[in-house]
């Protein structure tokens, strides 16, 4: 029962995972650009749930609307401002770039909102569930479930729309997606935006799971990192697979040698994977 | 000719107007300072700790200085604290504390944040003979080494967890097996580890024993491996991050235990917000409490106009940190008055034989430095508050048993 209620908690926390990594994929995979922006993301995402649950009493399961919204427009904002002046640089340009924009945002964040960690906190938990001995912790499930059904969301649109396939072409080949006709400094603020969207909708779930505090970015940051380069850039089901094992392989990592190594076990199998399999578990060249 | 006329006119003005901000500043200089410098962790992840020394230290200046400032001799003096950030990055602790010595100039030194950059700053100061005071440090490591210019206002960790296992043991006798988590960090480890001596020395039984790494975003395996070894006592330690997120995950993994003690997030009110219902009957134990009542001496007077002044400037209510970093001010302020100079190794010399008792509580340092006439209190939060439980003297409430 010990294992299959860890197996369970890391499954879980793997579908969050996925929701910190996937836009950051997306923009990553797409844009070649290394976004350090997108843990600062979450959390401003994070405090749009819980100032909009403050103030409003919106749920944020709801807020996410919100959230999504509020960051789909200032990515587009600042891509379309900002870094698409740069974006045809070399990769090291536009992550010094995000840098700067990161310390910019975060900083502001600590004057309007300091440093203090807030929670929000549901007048109407979930709870858990007993299943013959195995426990649901029900708020983060049904978090886990609207992070999956945002992430399909995302995924169908990358494949079934004309902006998501343009997406893509630009992903396989800037230069010939030019000469379609494809307009790619608009494509390149919309992935952009699509990214931060994910990001909000991330920061919303997490707010009745994780503290809020803008010191927490760094965290974010450093797990879609590890997530991209397991799972494989750019594509959807790459951030899936790599949020979902990373989040497995931690749960029985703290298991099997202590909650100290756990996040060691995950660079150790790290570390493997890039000298075995540098493109990561679903990595690929092209997209989809 | 015309550019070279503009150019005379602009730099003339210039130098004219250097001169009178020079000339301000001397005008300034003519009311005697003194400056201390500050070392904090201002940016980072330990800014909420760093604002809170921040804003004890500010009380403690600006009600000196509305007073007149420190009494030196038959002079008076102003005081000014020189702050510099070291971003929560402990190397750079170390050398902005030399900074602020050298470049600075500052009289004396508060330490950085906790036991760990607190030591490796120590030496520093030791260097340059400068006194410090550290607010924040509690591990005897600390005071071990031998220094002469250390003092610190907290008692060892010891102090927090034998008070609370004797109480825990004789409230509830068949308390038996203690579980505990600790944050792998100095002194959450350093409690974890006086908890487990604690515990051995009154028989209880340790059951799960583990570390947790620096920027954990999950506690359930721990959690869930501590649920299946039934502990009575549950005994976490980290920060407010950590302790928020791991008793929000023993809610949501149901776990339940007669005792749980966390250290050091309960006295801070953060904790509470941030935990709400689930905060009910956890216990902690800390340096100071708001409850606790001394008849100070000192700009601060007692522990009631203390917690008054705190809540007119901040609007808030002050914890441990924020009182202990005013009582680090008071004491210096104490010690330079008695000693009636400025200079380090009498002011030194008075800091190591002051007996006395502040807001904070009654101040004498052993001959390591660190305090040794302070007895913390133990309090469990009961209705969204931290109540006292221990001692007996100040003890507002009495101390129940059960976590859901």
């Amino acid at each position: 029962m010990l294992y299959l209620q860890i197996l369970l908690n890391g499954l879980l926390l793997g579908g969050l995972y996925a929701l910190i990594a996937v836009g950051f994929s997306l923009v990553w995979g797409v844009l070649n650009v290394i976004n350090i922006l997108h843990g600062t993301f979450i959390v401003l995402g994070s405090y749009i749930a819980y100032f909009a649950h403050l103030y409003f009493g919106i749920h944020p399961f709801a807020s996410v609307i919100i959230s999504g919204s509020v960051l789909f427009c200032l990515g587009y904002v600042i891509q379309a401002g900002i870094i698409n002046r740069v974006v045809a640089a070399p990769v090291l340009m536009t992550l010094t770039l995000t840098f700067g924009l990161d310390l910019l945002l975060n900083n502001a964040m600590l004057i309007a909102f300091t440093a203090d960690y807030r929670k929000l906190i549901l007048t109407d938990s979930l709870g858990s569930y007993d299943l013959w001995g195995l426990i649901l912790p029900l708020n983060r499930v049904a978090g886990v479930g609207l992070a999956a059904l945002l992430t399909f969301g995302l995924y169908r649109l990358l494949r079934d729309s004309n902006i998501g396939r343009a997406i893509v072409a630009v992903r396989m080949d800037r230069e010939a997606a030019t000469l379609m006709g494809v307009r790619v400094n608009r494509i390149n603020a919309v992935t952009f935006a699509l990214g931060a969207l994910m990001a909000g909708a991330a920061g919303s779930i997490f707010s009745i799971i994780y503290p809020i505090s803008p010191i927490n970015s760094g965290l974010f940051l450093g797990k879609a990192f590890v997530i991209c380069i397991l799972g494989g850039l750019g594509s959807v089901p790459g951030a899936m697979i790599g949020g979902i094992a990373l989040g497995v392989i931690e749960s029985y990592g703290a298991l099997f040698f202590g909650p100290e190594h756990s996040t060691t076990l995950a660079f150790v199998i790290l570390i493997a994977l890039l000298i075995f399999r540098p493109t990561g578990i679903m990595g690929r060249k092209g997209y989809e | 000719m015309k550019k070279r006329a503009l150019f005379t006119l602009a730099v003339s003005t210039l130098f004219v107007g250097l001169q009178a901000v020079g000339g301000s500043s001397s005008v300034q200089a003519a009311e005697k300072t003194i400056k201390f410098g500050a070392p904090l962790p201002l940016t980072g992840a330990l800014a909420p700790e760093g604002i809170k020394i921040q804003r004890g230290l500010n009380l403690w200046m600006d009600t000196a200085n509305a007073k007149g400032g420190i009494k030196v001799g038959n002079e008076r003096y102003k005081i000014k604290i020189i702050y510099q950030d070291y971003q929560s990055n402990t190397p750079r602790a170390v050398q902005t504390a030399e900074k602020l010595i050298t470049d600075d100039k500052v009289n004396f030194l508060f330490s950085p944040f906790g036991s760990g950059a607190t030591k490796a700053a120590s030496g520093v100061s030791e260097k340059y003979g400068i006194p410090t005071i550290a607010s924040t440090a509690s591990s005897e490591a600390v005071y071990n080494q031998g220094y002469k210019y250390l003092f610190g206002t907290f008692t060892p960790n010891i102090t927090l967890t034998q008070p609370l296992t004797d109480m825990v043991i004789a409230k509830r006798p068949e308390t038996k097996t203690v579980a505990i988590l600790a944050r792998n960090d100095f002194f959450p480890l350093a409690i974890a580890n006086v908890m487990k001596k604690s515990a051995a020395k009154r028989n209880l039984k340790m059951v799960f024993f583990e570390k947790y790494a620096i920027g954990t975003m999950d506690h359930s395996s721990a959690l869930v491996q501590m649920k299946a070894a039934k502990p009575d006592w549950i005994f976490a330690t980290g920060y407010l991050n950590d302790l928020i997120l791991i008793r929000n995950q023993m809610s949501e993994l149901g776990v339940k235990v007669p005792v749980l003690t966390m250290v050091a997030g309960p006295a801070y009110k953060e904790f509470i917000d941030g935990t709400g219902k689930l905060a009910e009957n956890i216990t902690s134990a800390a340096w100071w409490h708001p409850a606790v009542r001394y008849n100070g001496k000192g700009v601060m007077g007692k522990t009631e106009n203390f917690n008054k002044l705190f809540k007119a400037k901040y609007n808030l209510v002050p914890d441990y940190a924020e009182a202990s970093a005013t009582a680090a001010g008071i004491i210096f302020q104490l010690a330079i008055e008695t000693a009636g100079t400025l200079d380090h190794k009498k002011v030194r010399d008075a800091l190591a034989t002051m007996d006395t008792e502040t807001f904070f509580g009654p101040i004498k340092f052993g001959a390591n430095g660190q305090i040794s006439s302070l007895k913390p209190p133990v309090f469990q939060i009961r209705g969204g508050k931290p109540l006292v439980v221990y001692p007996d003297v100040i003890k507002q409430i009495d101390l129940k048993f059960g976590i859901k």
